[in-house]
């Protein structure tokens, strides 16, 4: 993908996502999590770095922003005029949205990073340069790079017998990020095609809704009507799309459901309902 | 057979011994056959048939990475276990696992693993063989008399505990010390005069509002996982549950408040009295069951009065007060902060008296029955023996102590005199698994298997819902060939003293394996047989027993009034994180790289202070200071939080390990070193949340030195619709919670 094919098909990309994308999407998984659940405990964040083989940078290279957390909990102090923060944290678990019109996509000079049939950003590790165009793009902070070749500190023998085998371990030069655990939708996906059967809901659990102990996050696939996932959706008026679509999906502004940066049309897969707070 | 055995020995040795009521009815043999019970101990993760390459399967087994036993379902592919999740047969944490259980492959798989057992050759510890150790063993605890021998653990349950309790009675000692730093002692020392029982069933989940005093039940507490699932019940039931909580440094549990209120450390009794004194006196709810004293003591708290001492507003206290007698039935909680005060037993008390009053006992706390084994339910500790041990040490009334799954030397104040003592004991034993600090204390090491890797059962302290007991079996072959299973270890030790009972056993799991054929027909169900029994259980990971619940009266106990230190000062509360704990995890990368769930800081110590109390100093954010109480000083950086009160400083427990391993070693402070030695008169637990410190400034900011995560804008959002919070009035509207 030249810098001469985006310029030249930007408004096709964008129209095509604006009217659904390029694909015949099989499935376009998704998440809803409801930040009234979420406690901030890092239960999700450690699992993932168990599930994903994420290195451990330790402290100098966590300074320099070298963290590999690909699902972090960010942590918000609201009510700042107030001697005390009175209704708590905000805690935000964040991860990389999946995004209909991703804008790390069109930017990657080797179309490492693309679009699947699933509705995925996925990233291509063979074929990345490390241009770290695609971080620089993106707006929610979420895609990390190996500046080093982390493997040779992180898993101290025989640390490295936990490693998780359905996945690499990526090398010094790569981009990586959070994949909605590709590996579980690949086992599940192969599992129903060996059946010859369609994918149940709740079948795809990827790792952090699976330890997450309040169950603030619901994975599925917003092509099944009937999954939970695209339930909540529906509830809470929040459409596939981007913004001129979504504006007036949502006919009742009051619900909880909303995407963040919802007004830079970049259509997230993840879907936040909004955090409760009873003042007494 | 060799040994003859009757059957009230048996089941002694089984862990099967009851006050009668579960053995009623079973049929029991008076003598086993052990020989069709011989067989060797097999692996699951051998090659079998039914194990396809490439194909990972999930195994059941016990979570102890801390003591609230969560079950676990471990992946295994070839042989290797890759990845733990909640055991979703399990009620305590319903399928389910906190960071500490997802990091626990980490200590499993740890580089710093002790692999060999070794023993102190003049200075230092060299290896030993197993024979040797075990000799060295006999002739030593055989050559000390009962009373001058003891075993220090951490909380510990199931048939371990049975064999340790029988190891004790073989060697003709009681003395048992059982040390947890994050602990709930106290509480269950309350719940015990008031209720009845040590563990009542919390139900957060019935509760229409729950007020926690320093309760950090979702964060470091007896079960976080189980409190957190109640948690979520409680925020979605219809009508949405309402938290309030007070505290002097928020917690975990405090992040997710409604109302988060800042108390000033020490006064928590007063509010709870000025709360009963509106209940009663204002709100003229009944004050039948409690006694004159109390009465005249509660009716001495005037609202203005608490309101002044406690630094939290009038208008809230009687808010709150209010809102609990609307939200019924509520559940009031007391946490470590309240705990571990000078006078913990009493201002625990005045908090539980709260749910007497609101009518909760019985609604949002349940009885938890008569546990039918005596012998398997857990042994839960506190500080107490943690003083008890350091005195008998100084007093010189240890010849030979075993220390498994504790690190004493690491947790004990300065104060207690701990370290010097450990050097009267003649013959210190660790079975340990890292080279901790009272590891490299001991005189003999022997290596443990890590629990992914040994055989087990445990039961469970906090089961809010039915009563299990938990299987623990190891998921893979041992990583070191030199390690051994906690129950063997203690068996080789039972067969040292007691050779013709428990000389038949050939290894723990032939132990266990009798031990489940054992267990009562009412136990076993309708098991085929004991084949069909023992597979199931494995299987699930879990054994359902008859908790025998019954309806829970409460009692008023008459308590202290509370003495408020009106001193002008700072009090340091040493704050137990989701994670470190209280430092047993500081040598997992993991927990050391995740962020602390508040201050967002990592792989190091800090100390908390609310801004306008450091700009009172001249202190500013990321300065460096020195924290010092009467007992010594620790040096560190600060991070201004305003989730503090004014009073208060913190500093995380987890850090400051002068050995551990390499993730561990050399990293921040400990702040349990510079805690006074002051105890609650009526339990003897620690008060550890009591130590006035003066902070100095010693250094300035330097960004470098404290690591953060995303900090940036003063942790604003800066308008930016990244949480959304919406008024619960709205959500009532289109959601109708």
């Amino acid at each position: 993908m030249s810098l001469d094919n985006i310029l030249n098909h930007w408004s096709d990309y964008r129209k095509g996502s604006e009217e659904g994308g390029h694909h015949d999407y099989e499935h376009r998984w998704a998440m809803a999590i409801n930040l009234d659940l979420c406690i901030g405990c890092n239960a999700c964040s450690t699992a993932c770095y168990a599930e994903n083989n994420l290195a451990v940078v330790g402290k100098e290279r966590f300074e320099k922003g070298q963290a590999m957390h690909w699902m972090r909990i960010e942590r918000y102090w609201d009510q700042q005029e107030l001697e005390h923060p009175e209704q708590g944290a905000s805690f935000l678990p964040m991860m990389c949205q999946q995004c209909g019109a991703a804008t790390c996509e069109p930017v990657c000079p080797v179309a490492a990073t693309y679009h699947t049939p699933d509705g995925l950003n996925a990233q291509v590790y063979n074929r990345c340069i490390g241009s770290r165009y695609c971080s620089n793009n993106c707006p929610f902070r979420v895609r990390y790079f190996n500046f080093y070749s982390y493997y040779e500190s992180a898993w101290p023998e025989p640390m490295e017998q936990q490693l998780n085998p359905d996945i690499s371990v990526r090398d010094k030069g790569v981009m990586e990020k959070c994949t909605f655990c590709v590996q579980r939708i690949r086992t599940v996906k192969d599992k129903a095609f060996m059946e010859d059967r369609p994918v149940q809901d709740g079948e795809v659990v990827p790792a952090c809704a699976q330890a997450c102990p309040t169950s603030a996050i619901v994975f599925g696939d917003t092509m099944d009507e009937g999954s939970m996932v695209s339930k909540l959706w529906k509830k809470h008026q929040v459409e596939r799309g981007v913004y001129q679509k979504t504006r007036h999906a949502k006919k009742n502004a009051d619900l909880r459901g909303y995407r963040i940066f919802e007004d830079l049309n970049v259509d997230p897969s993840v879907m936040y309902l909004e955090r409760v707070r009873e003042d007494i | 057979m060799s040994g003859k055995m009757n059957r009230r020995n048996f089941l002694k040795v089984m862990g099967w011994s009851s006050a009668g009521v579960a053995l009623t009815g079973c049929d029991m043999p008076t003598t086993i056959t052990l020989e069709e019970g011989k067989e060797d101990v097999v692996s699951y993760v051998m090659p079998e048939e039914y194990v396809i390459p490439g194909v990972g399967v999930w195994y059941a087994s016990t979570c102890t990475q801390c003591a609230a036993g969560c079950g676990i379902h471990g992946r295994v592919r070839e042989g290797r276990v890759l990845k733990l999740e909640g055991n979703p047969d399990t009620a305590v944490n319903n399928g389910k696992l906190c960071m500490m259980g997802q990091a626990g492959v980490q200590g499993h798989y740890n580089p710093d693993r002790i692999t060999a057992p070794m023993v102190r050759n003049g200075g230092s510890l060299t290896p030993i063989s197993w024979h040797k150790a075990l000799a060295m063993l006999e002739e030593k605890l055989g050559a000390t008399s009962g009373d001058r021998f003891a075993w220090f653990t951490g909380t510990i349950s199931g048939h371990q505990s049975v064999l340790l309790a029988n190891h004790l009675d073989a060697m003709g000692s009681t003395n048992h010390y059982v040390h947890e730093v994050v602990n709930n002692a106290v509480s269950r020392a309350v719940n015990q005069d008031m209720l009845g029982e040590a563990n009542p069933r919390l139900r957060l989940d019935k509760a229409k509002m729950i007020v926690s005093f320093g309760a950090d039940f979702m964060g470091a507490s007896q079960s976080p996982v189980q409190y957190a699932g109640q948690y979520a019940k409680f925020r979605t039931n219809k009508a949405r549950g309402l938290l309030v909580q007070i505290e002097p440094k928020m917690s975990l549990t405090g992040g997710s408040a409604d109302l988060w209120l800042a108390i000033k450390p020490g006064t928590e009794a007063v509010l709870a009295l000025g709360m009963a004194n509106l209940l009663l006196n204002k709100i003229k709810v009944s004050d039948a069951g409690i006694p004159a004293d109390v009465r005249t003591l509660i009716n001495s708290y005037d609202i203005t009065k608490v309101a002044q001492t406690t630094g939290v507003a009038g208008h809230r206290i009687q808010r709150v007060t209010q809102l609990l007698t609307e939200r019924s039935p509520s559940l009031v909680l007391a946490g470590a902060s309240v705990e571990g005060q000078a006078q913990g037993y009493a201002a625990t008390a005045a908090i539980m008296m709260l749910n007497h009053i609101l009518g909760n006992v019985g609604k949002t706390i349940e009885s938890a029955g008569e546990f039918p084994f005596p012998q398997l339910m857990a042994r839960q500790g506190g500080t107490a023996d943690l003083v008890a041990f350091a005195e008998a040490a100084k007093a010189k009334k240890l010849e030979a102590v075993i220390f498994h799954g504790s690190n004493p030397v690491y947790t004990a104040p300065k104060s207690l005199g701990l370290t010097e003592a450990m050097s009267n004991i003649g013959f210190k034993v660790a079975i340990s698994q890292f080279p901790d600090e009272t590891t490299m204390a001991a005189d003999l090491v022997l290596p443990v298997d890590s629990y992914l890797e040994d055989w087990g059962t445990q039961v469970p302290a906090d089961q809010s819902e039915g009563t299990a007991i938990h299987v623990q079996q190891p998921l893979m072959e041992k990583l070191n060939a030199e390690t051994k299973g906690l129950g063997d270890i203690l068996l080789s030790l039972l067969k040292q003293r007691k050779k013709d009972e428990y000389g038949q056993f050939e290894d723990y799991y032939a132990y266990l394996r009798h031990a489940f054929a054992a267990m009562p027909t009412s136990v076993k169900g309708d098991a085929k047989n004991d084949e069909a029994f023992w597979n199931a259980a494995l299987q699930t990971g879990v054994i359902k027993v008859n908790g025998n619940a019954k309806d829970l009266q409460s009692t008023v106990v008459s308590f202290a009034a509370p003495v408020v230190d009106d001193s002008t000062g700072l009090t340091l509360v040493p704050s137990p994180r989701l994670g470190l704990f209280d430092g047993r995890h500081a040598n997992l990368p993991w927990l050391q790289e995740a962020p602390d769930q508040i201050s967002k800081v990592v792989w190091d110590s800090w100390v908390e202070m609310h801004p306008a109390t450091a700009a009172k100093m001249g202190i500013g954010n990321l300065d460096l200071v020195k924290v010092s109480s009467a007992q010594g000083s620790v040096t560190l950086r600060v991070v201004l939080l305003k989730g503090m009160h004014a009073d208060a400083v913190a500093i995380p427990l987890g850090q400051g390990h002068e050995a551990y391993g390499r993730y561990a070693k050399g990293l921040g402070v400990n702040p349990l070193q510079i805690l006074d030695a002051t105890t609650d008169s009526k339990t003897g637990e620690l008060a550890m949340y009591s130590t006035r410190v003066t902070v100095k400034r010693v250094g300035p900011a330097d960004s470098l030195s404290l690591v953060r995560m995303g900090t940036g804008a003063g942790d604003s959002q800066v308008g930016r619709k990244l949480v959304g919070t919406v008024p619960v009035e709205q959500v009532r509207r289109t959601e109708g919670t």
